[in-house]
């Protein structure tokens, strides 16, 4: 017992010289730096709102955070960036590009369908003209 | 005639025996999104993170191929 109480002495003394006092200032720097690092942790998610977001489109933001580190990973300017450019063009254009055109044609056939309509019921009418005298005769 | 009516009733097998397992997996699917959905919302930063940290690596991995 007695021995344990020498020990423990003798390694609480370094704390009390001028070892322990450095000690406890690294101590409290690294707290104050773990602090302050906290806040502006906290200060930035404030800012951005980044909680906010996340609850409101949680797929949208881990989308965004994977599109911030791949630019950060230097993948920018790479053949994969390309390719799914291209193929984000390519799906882009046609669901723009394809209802519209949809569109165009329906209006297309509709015209020639009107216009064919009209000019069969014109035909007839010659014809039906053109059948009475013929009848009467 | 017999022929539609004989593909309308094998379409009509199908569907019964095929309809609970779609609802099965759609049930799944469904509670599979929800967890995922509660987790992100839960722990936002670490989902990020992991996220930039995934970017990050793809990011490289491109660069280099």
């Amino acid at each position: 017992m007695r021995r344990m109480v020498g020990m423990e002495t003798s390694e609480q003394k370094p704390a009390n010289g001028h070892g322990g006092n450095e000690a406890s200032w690294v101590n409290d720097s690294a707290h104050k730096a773990w602090d302050r690092t906290r806040g502006a942790v906290a200060e930035l998610k404030r800012a951005a709102a980044i909680e906010e977001r996340v609850n409101r489109n949680p797929y949208g933001s881990i989308a965004a955070a994977l599109g911030i580190g791949y630019v950060l990973g230097g993948g920018i300017f790479t053949p994969l960036t390309s390719k799914i450019v291209a193929l984000g063009l390519r799906i882009g254009i046609r669901l723009a590009v394809l209802p519209m055109l949809k569109d165009e044609i329906s209006v297309l056939a509709d015209a020639l369908g009107g216009e064919g309509e009209a000019g069969e019921a014109g035909k007839g009418r010659r014809g039906s003209k053109a059948a009475k005298p013929s009848g009467e005769r | 005639m017999e022929m539609a009516e004989q593909i309308e009733s094998t379409v009509r097998e199908v569907g019964a025996r095929v309809r609970p397992q779609l609802d099965d997996a759609k049930k799944r699917l469904t509670s599979l999104n929800s967890n995922v959905t509660d987790y992100i919302k839960e722990n936002p930063g670490r989902c990020l993170i992991g996220a930039i940290a995934i970017g990050f690596l793809v990011g490289k991995i491109a660069r280099r191929v």
